[in-house]
């Protein structure tokens, strides 16, 4: 350094010195160091560089485990086998394939198209056959010695217990889609990475997950480890402990399964625990088995997935919405107290049909029900009394009414695709038609017809909210989530939404009523009975074309598309709910046959499960 | 405003130009290589990218060059609550990219403000000293104010989440320590009870998970695993190079891309491969000049401000720069630390390129008074 030219402090100076000498020393020591790797350890290194003999092998971490509520296992992660192939070290390529075709039973072309597709970097090993069968396995393994390139390591593989059950809300995984790796929330997400693409599986992606590990490896030129350098194990990820009552849902599935000889139903069906909003079941129909899923689907499966008619991916209990048909009078019936409009004694005469303006109005019954007040009039369903009395309180009196509870708008539950439904106004048609509301179409209003949509959720919440004494719940999915070692991570409590406006005399009445559906002679859900235990319950159908269009002809024979949508709310024990159940068939043509026995089914597991055979509460209540 | 005499540019340090030309020449040219793999046939779009921000940064070195330095001394507040906002915008605007949030982004352009911030930072601690007169500090609570200068930027790199940037940050302004009068007794004193006691506490206060928490804290983008292979393929690259190197674009271990961030944090990797040792020497020589001539620039420099601002900016150059090749060189954990004037990256070679035009200011008006 030269010395000051300028008016620096000597003082400075001197700093300036001693800095520059930090700086030599610094570099000095890099200098050490590049001679000691280049030219004492350089032909070394060379060598190694040449053989690329390190790899990093990954440790994928096992999934989570996703629990019943009482802990019994739903989805877990079990290892699985996998032959794989390293490009680099294959050097007889075509005796290799066809002597892996032989051992694992498969077309030679087949398993080499599968590295072909791969790409990647020639020394990483490419996945074959990603779940070998035992026996193949031992056969690989025999003649892994005479197989350069070829080694078998085994992986976690998802594993969902239960087959298709309750598959919607489980969801599948598969592949990180190079969509979402453009994504922000999949920053640390590789192509190939394996992602919870619906349901649950895709909501507490970031818990299940757990995070890789890995091991970088000395390997020889065929392939095989002969020296670990270092590892990071994996850290598996955590459980999810549903608030799903295994048993419940088990009931549900089997009750959608078609009796003999005939299509199988489709449909939806949401149980939920009044007071706290749990999910206790939840089936959406038709399914499929999210093992298919894993590891990647097959073009075919897939292709005939999303092409089905039916949309068996589509989750029916969230995911759409369809009419309400007559379950709507339970909210209608309260609102009209609520409102005034009528009082307990009120009385409607039903000849069997209703005239407003130049149009009749038929009741479902065609003889006609006679007199009838609100109770008898949800017992059997008469459309008469909603639409006389419906009319005089208006649709947007109904619409308000039926918005707190909950309806036209997505129960919250979180998973993707919630459907909101709809509660018609007249300032809704205005907006989306143009039009305005003539009074007319408050008359099918009245009885769910007409615009209104409801999913089998926002069914179960609204149900769930005439028990519970007008409280409007989130559905609870999640009790708990924890580490893969069982320390709580995160509690989830019930959530209340709103409250709806509804006296305590008032809910009473319209329980009253619906007891009255399924418990009393002439009620339309007698088929929801359950010895031993008091039912609360709707019956509800909802047309789904012009009455004309299938005018005279017998169920059978009209087209299924065509056939009428079936209903089922029921709450239990009626005296003081702590169930409810919405059963939804899709063109299951009547609420009270097709609908009300799946509701059954549940509510009696359920009372099985609360200790009641045929108990004392109910010989308390003839 | 623009001041330029004639007698400024008799003065124009061509040293300093041209160590810091050849630094910048190595830099692309591996940057070239490391970024095309196998036979490329179009240019790297890194490549191109680097040298959009090499364009722009020129105009910045140049304004940076004709601007009187002293004026820097009044706009030195101004120019440091600028970039402080620059760099809190950050915490509003940015998106969170590779767990933190320092990057602003519009459409396919990203900069990084804590560059800029640390030049401000430089420019405003350096007029701090300069007025108080270094040699004023006599005593630690004499570094107070300075203490604050620094803790603003700080703070706010590390709400970012961007622990290294910040431990980087802190590292430049402590460049400025030594030429305080505080006794070098004390200093030495106070640094070992500090380095002992944090090495204890690292050492026996805390579980793996811990420290591996802090790791992941200071540097968001490691994955413990890679940065063991990474460091395992750096240390190969390097060696393979022997002394002669394997020739340009002929590394293997780079054009296999066996070095995942090979273009920008480990890119003295691909120099050490392919150009061996002595490229390594040539390149480490050229860089060590550059510093020790910023020096010679700080020690000619008629004022105090001056030669502390150069003193600031050579710290600026060096910390980046031994950190990286520390961590290349397997003798410093892998940390995502740039190598100055080489590394892929836009905003700081803008920053590098503005130090270096500041620098050079400070040289050419040595005689000027």
């Amino acid at each position: 350094m030269q010395s000051s030219l300028g008016g620096s402090e000597p003082r400075l100076e001197g700093r300036l010195r001693l800095a520059g000498g930090f700086v030599l020393l610094v570099f000095a020591i890099f200098g050490l160091r590049l001679f000691q790797l280049q030219v004492v350890e350089g032909d070394e290194l060379r060598r190694r560089s040449e053989e690329n003999s390190i790899r990093t092998l990954r440790l994928q971490a096992p999934r989570g485990e996703i629990l019943d509520r009482e802990g019994r296992v739903l989805a877990t992660t079990r290892p699985a086998w996998e032959l794989q192939v390293v490009p680099s070290a294959l050097d007889q390529p075509e005796r290799t394939w066809a002597v892996l075709g032989e051992l694992v039973a498969e077309e030679p072309t087949v398993l080499s198209a599968r590295l072909d597709g791969a790409g990647g970097v020639r020394h990483r090993p490419v996945s074959i056959v990603d779940d070998l069968d035992f026996d193949s396995l031992s056969r690989v393994e025999t003649h892994r010695h005479a197989l350069p390139g070829v080694v078998t390591d085994v992986q976690p593989r998802r594993h969902y217990l239960e087959g298709s059950l309750a598959a919607h809300l489980l969801g599948t995984i598969g592949e990180v889609r190079p969509a979402q790796l453009a994504q922000e929330r999949f920053g640390d997400y590789a192509p190939g990475d394996v992602v919870g693409q619906t349901g649950l599986e895709s909501l507490l992606e970031s818990h299940l997950r757990g995070s890789d590990g890995g091991r970088n490896v000395v390997v020889d030129v065929a392939g095989r480890v002969v020296e670990v350098l270092d590892e990071v194990q994996p850290v598996p990820g955590g459980r999810a402990v549903l608030t799903l009552d295994l048993d419940l849902q088990r009931a549900a599935e089997a009750a959608f399964e078609p009796a003999e000889g005939q299509d199988p139903p489709m449909g939806a069906l949401v149980a939920l625990d009044v007071h706290s909003g749990d999910v206790l079941a939840l089936v959406s129909r038709p399914a499929y088995d999210p093992n298919r899923f894993v590891g990647g689907i097959d073009a075919e499966s897939w292709k005939a997935l999303t092409e089905d008619e039916w949309k068996p991916l589509q989750n029916r209990a969230i995911q759409t919405h369809y009419p309400p048909g007559s379950t709507h009078k339970a909210i209608v019936g309260l609102a009209l107290l609520e409102a005034g409009t009528v009082t307990p004694e009120t009385t409607a005469y039903c000849p069997g049909f209703f005239r407003h303006g130049r149009r009749t109005y038929r009741c479902w019954k065609r003889s006609g029900h006679g007199t009838v007040d609100l109770h008898d009039a949800l017992k059997e369903s008469c459309d008469v009394y909603f639409y006389t009395y419906g009319v005089q309180l208006g649709i947007d009196r109904i619409a308000e009414f039926a918005r707190s509870f909950g309806l036209g708008r997505p129960t919250g539950m979180a998973l993707p695709g919630e459907a909101p439904g709809l509660v018609p106004t007249s300032d809704w048609k205005a907006r989306r038609f143009g039009e305005p509301w003539y009074p007319g179409e408050t008359v099918s209003a009245s009885i769910g017809q007409g615009y209104n949509l409801y999913t089998t959720a926002q069914l179960a919440v609204s149900y769930a909210a005439l028990g519970n004494g007008g409280k409007v719940m989130k559905p609870r999915l999640l009790i708990r989530l924890e580490s893969h070692d069982g320390e709580l991570l995160e509690q989830r409590s019930p959530e209340l939404l709103s409250r709806i406006q509804g006296s305590p005399e008032n809910l009473q009445r319209v329980l009253s009523g619906l007891t009255a559906v399924v418990e009393e002679q002439g009620g339309t859900g007698g088929r929801a009975r359950v010895p031993g235990l008091r039912v609360a319950g709707k019956t509800g159908t909802a047309q789904v074309v012009r009455l004309t269009t299938v005018e005279g002809l017998e169920d059978e024979e009209i087209p299924i598309r065509f056939r009428d949508h079936a209903w089922f709310g029921a709450l239990a024990p009626a005296e003081a709910p702590r169930i409810v159940v919405a059963a939804f068939v899709e063109h299951g043509l009547h609420g009270s046959s097709a609908a009300a026995p799946i509701a059954r089914a549940v509510l009696a597991v359920w009372h099985e499960k609360q200790g009641g055979g045929t108990g004392q509460v109910a010989g308390a209540k003839p | 405003m623009i001041s330029i005499d004639r007698r400024s540019f008799q003065n124009f340090d061509w040293m300093l130009l041209s160590l810091a030309s050849i630094v910048l020449a190595m830099g692309f040219a591996t940057l070239y290589s490391a970024a095309s793999p196998g036979a490329a046939t179009a240019l790297p779009s890194e490549f191109k990218r680097q040298l959009v921000a090499l364009g722009v940064g020129g105009v910045a070195f140049a304004v940076a060059l004709v601007v009187d330095y002293r004026r820097l001394e009044r706009w030195g507040p101004a120019v440091y609550v600028l970039s402080l906002l620059l760099l809190a915008s950050t915490l509003a605007l940015a998106p969170i990219t590779r767990g933190n949030r320092s990057w602003l982004v519009y459409g396919s352009l990203s900069f990084q403000p804590a560059e800029i911030a640390k030049l401000g930072l430089v420019i405003m601690l350096a007029r701090h000293f300069a007025s108080r007169g270094p040699l004023e500090l006599r005593r630690i609570r004499d570094l107070i104010p300075a203490g604050l200068i620094t803790a603003l930027p700080v703070v706010i790199i590390i709400l970012q989440r961007d622990l290294g940037v910040a431990v980087l940050t802190l590292l430049v302004a402590a460049s400025f320590l030594p030429f305080a009068r505080i006794p070098l007794r004390a200093w030495m004193g106070l640094s070992l009870v500090g380095v002992a006691a944090g090495a204890a506490v690292w050492r026996f206060g805390l579980r793996d998970y811990q420290r591996s928490r802090i790791l992941d804290f200071i540097d968001p983008s490691r994955d413990p695993l890679s940065s063991g292979y990474q460091a395992i393929q750096s240390k190969i690259a390097i060696g393979s190079g022997g002394i002669f190197g394997k020739g340009y674009l002929e590394g293997t271990q780079t054009q296999l891309q066996f070095l995942p961030t090979q273009h920008s944090d480990f890119i003295f990797a691909v120099v050490g491969e392919e150009w061996g040792f002595l490229g390594c020497t040539l390149l480490l020589g050229c860089y060590l000049a550059l510093l020790l001539w910023g020096l010679v620039v700080a020690s000619n420099s008629k004022d105090t401000f001056g030669t502390l601002l150069a003193v600031g900016l050579v710290g600026m150059l060096f910390w980046p720069a031994a950190i990286n090749v520390a961590m290349v060189l397997g003798l410093a954990p892998v940390i995502g630390v740039p190598l100055p004037l080489v590394s892929y990256g836009g905003s700081h070679l803008l920053a590098s390129l503005i130090a270096l035009g500041l620098l050079m200011n400070v040289s050419m008006r040595r005689y000027v008074f």
